[in-house]
């Protein structure tokens, strides 16, 4: 019997509630004197979005060669965060819309809490008309074709890094290729080292630049094992205005690859947040709707 | 003629629909693909298709829950022109769309949470199985090509209404009402994909008629009543992590059938044959599955998946090697089981194992047929499937390679690598190889291997 309550408390306690104290659907702020852990789990919170409900945004991503030739996907999406309901953190459906020859294609992903446990994934493939269960793709794998792994997308947690707070700076800031403005320089951030708990993976440690204004990584730098820095990856974000609240929002990414000298950029527009997705838009069946 | 119109008007239509709001959405494509034969057997139709097809799709969101979709695709051929009387006289069945299948998709889209209606020409797909269609059996085939197309261009679409009922989150009922009806059609004789039992039977006409004999063939389709539209339904949900679903499709097979009705014997077989092509009604009950282990271990990442398939009183040939005799019902039983998983980060193994069980493999003295070619079946027929996928150059390059191995050491192996030139323009390449014996299902093609090449604008 005490272990039925036990368990019943537990459950009542963690619903709502993962990474060690943060609590789903609210907003937290960077402070001075926090540790990196506590930092880190703030960037998590804000990088998926787990202060709020649901959102839904579309995104071009730019495929840009040393050349400069440029291909182009536009893809739209829409989350809902379940909060440890039934052990799914959140869910994804990507639904590509550009170009025509990929349009319909659309991913149903549900990721749950436990960070060791794989997402589920559901592919919509058009050629066939058919749903097709997949395997998560390997974390190392690239994102879509772009310079951007898919941990770095979706799938990488808290847990799969150690963290040390390496200091407190200004960023020197960065050349975004798209519009070819500086951007963030000077800007107070936090500047953690991280080490993947894997021991052999696609790099030994990342720097990551914390803006402490929004508590987003503003900047990661991705080191090989002989040192040598081989990527950055760069995240535009801003405070977006909801009248009585505000969150962080990332509006752009910028991927270079450092050795090819290929860069993806992915510009991110119309995000709204909070607008009551209904969990049914994240079932099979809504990913069978595809008329494309 | 009347097509072509259709298609010049829709396109500017399109155009200045999507002036006028954020409520039409298209999109198109214009493709030409070249298939030529590599084998030289002296047949001449080295230049086997030569097609120039025009795609369009085009929706109307009415409201938030309702939306028209549209999608006329139009195909022509001139390799049948080009070669003429001298060589084929399959210009007419061929050379172009039949029937009214450049209508791909016409409906009307109802979606709400618990209820969604689709009314209208379009496609419903069942089971789990790449490329083998077991449970995979609403619609009907367009097998002019074998199966070698993508599925969705080898299905014809058919006039139906589909309701989608959810009583619970990741549950669904779906009910098909199909009272439309179109037969699954296979390449004219002496066509690169002719199957040899059509072959032979187009030769035989020749000589018998020659001999003083006659044939006619007679095609019976399903009337147009009400009464004989198929039903279906499928119950689709979760299970433990399994996704399941239980499947039921009742009405007239889409395939139809050849029944001898009479014969008067000059001598031998020589003499006056009334043939009939015949539909009949028979049930498929069946359920699929597929479940990816999530969970860290040996087996992280593994897609298992698989469908079963109960066919009950369809129609099968008996008979001995080349020479049907009877066309009797009769029960089949037929799995697959599938096992998707990539390795090296993004090489996509894809092994199936399927087998075709008939329940009853001999009839009076004879043997079931393979409907294609007329060959002797097993009681048990075992298949091997193995696709593997890749992409180089961030996706640009995507090769994948086909295999199909069928244990009477029938199969075919495909390589195909598709090219992104620019956003809109897509090049495509591919070989396909046939081997086994005269009368298995791919070997009857073992002088038909395809080199190809497509060109595809997207708009």
């Amino acid at each position: 019997m005490k272990k039925l309550v036990l368990f019943l408390c537990l459950s009542v306690f963690s619903f709502g509630v993962y990474a060690e104290g943060l609590e789903y659907y609210k907003l937290y702020s960077l402070k001075e004197g926090m540790s990196a852990d506590d930092i880190m789990r703030i960037v998590y919170h804000n990088k998926y979005s787990l202060f709020s409900h649901d959102y839904q945004q579309t995104g071009d991503v730019l495929y840009v060669d040393a050349s400069g030739f440029t291909r182009k996907r536009v893809w739209k999406r829409m989350r809902i965060t379940k909060a440890g309901e039934d052990g799914i953190a959140y869910k994804d459906v990507v639904a590509f819309t550009y170009p025509t020859e990929l349009k319909g294609l659309a991913v149903l992903t549900w990721t749950y809490e436990n960070y060791q446990r794989e997402q589920d994934v559901w592919l919509w493939i058009p050629s066939l008309k058919k749903v097709r269960k997949i395997s998560a793709s390997q974390n190392d794998d690239a994102f879509m074709g772009s310079d951007i792994t898919v941990e770095e997308v979706s799938t990488r947690r808290f847990e799969d890094e150690t963290y040390k707070l390496t200091g407190e700076k200004d960023f020197q800031g960065y050349k975004f290729e798209q519009t070819g403005g500086i951007e963030y320089k000077g800007e107070p951030c936090f500047v953690i080292e991280a080490k993947p708990v894997k021991s052999h993976w696609y790099y030994s440690k990342r720097i990551i630049w914390v803006d402490k204004d929004t508590g987003g990584n503003i900047f990661d730098e991705y080191y090989d094992k002989s040192g040598k820095m081989f990527k950055t990856l760069f995240r535009k974000w801003v405070w977006e205005d909801l009248g009585d609240k505000k969150y962080p929002m990332q509006i752009v990414l910028e991927c270079k690859d450092l050795r090819t000298g290929h860069r993806t950029d992915i510009l991110m527009r119309d995000t709204k947040y909070d607008q009551q997705i209904s969990e049914y838009n994240f079932t099979v069946k809504a990913l069978m709707r595809s008329r494309w | 003629m009347k097509k072509f119109l259709f298609l010049f008007l829709i396109f500017p239509i399109s155009a200045f629909a999507a002036q006028i709001g954020d409520n039409f959405e298209y999109s198109g494509y214009l493709k030409t693909e070249i298939w030529v034969k590599t084998n030289n057997d002296n047949s001449h139709q080295f230049l086997s298709s030569f097609r120039d097809t025009i795609d369009l799709e085009g929706q109307y969101k009415l409201s938030e829950d309702w939306a028209l979709f549209v999608h006329p695709r139009y195909s022509y051929d001139p390799a049948y022109s080009i070669r003429g009387g001298v060589f084929d006289k399959n210009q007419e069945k061929m050379g172009h769309t039949q029937r009214t299948e450049w209508l791909r998709d016409c409906y009307l889209d109802f979606t709400s949470d618990h209820l969604d209606l689709r009314l209208g020409k379009q496609q419903v797909v069942w089971g789990q199985a790449d490329g083998l269609p077991f449970l995979d059996r609403v619609m009907p085939f367009d097998l002019t090509r074998y199966w070698l197309p993508d599925f969705a261009n080898i299905r014809i679409p058919l006039w139906m209404a589909k309701v989608e009922y959810s009583p619970r989150l990741n549950s669904t009922l779906q009910f098909l009402f199909i009272p439309d009806f179109e037969a699954s059609r296979s390449a004219s004789a002496n066509d690169t994909f002719a199957f040899k039992a059509v072959n032979d039977w187009e030769t035989f006409k020749g000589i018998n008629s020659g001999s003083g004999g006659t044939a006619s063939t007679t095609i019976y389709r399903p009337s147009t009543k009400l009464k004989n539209s198929r039903i279906g339904l499928r119950w689709r949900s979760m299970l433990g992590g399994v996704d399941y679903t239980l499947n039921w499709l009742y009405g007239y097979s889409t395939s139809a059938y050849t029944y001898t009705d009479s014969f008067t014997s000059m001598f031998g077989s020589i003499g006056n044959y009334v043939v009939s092509r015949r539909h009949k009604l028979m049930q498929i009950i069946g359920f699929s599955f597929n479940k990816s282990i999530t969970n860290l271990g040996l087996f992280e990442g593994l897609t298992i998946r698989g469908e079963f398939a109960f066919l009950h009183n369809e129609p099968t040939y008996y008979g001995t090697q080349g020479h049907r005799s009877y066309t009797e019902k009769s029960d089949k039983c037929t799995y697959v089981l599938g096992f998707d998983k990539s390795y090296f980060t993004n090489w996509l193994f894809s092994l199936q194992f399927a087998q075709f069980i008939h329940n009853q493999k001999t009839f009076k003295g004879t043997q079931a047929l393979n409907s294609y070619t007329y060959g002797l079946m097993d009681k048990v027929e075992s298949y091997l499937t193995l696709k593997i996928a890749t992409d180089f150059m961030h996706e640009r390059v995507k090769p994948e390679v086909l295999v199909i191995y069928g244990d009477d050491n029938d199969g075919r192996i495909s390589f195909k690598t598709k090219y992104e030139l620019r956003d809109n323009l897509w090049l495509t390449g591919g070989y396909c190889h046939f081997w086994g014996p005269a009368y298995g299902s791919n070997g009857q093609f073992h002088n038909d291997d395809q080199i190809s090449a497509e060109v595809k604008y997207t708009f």
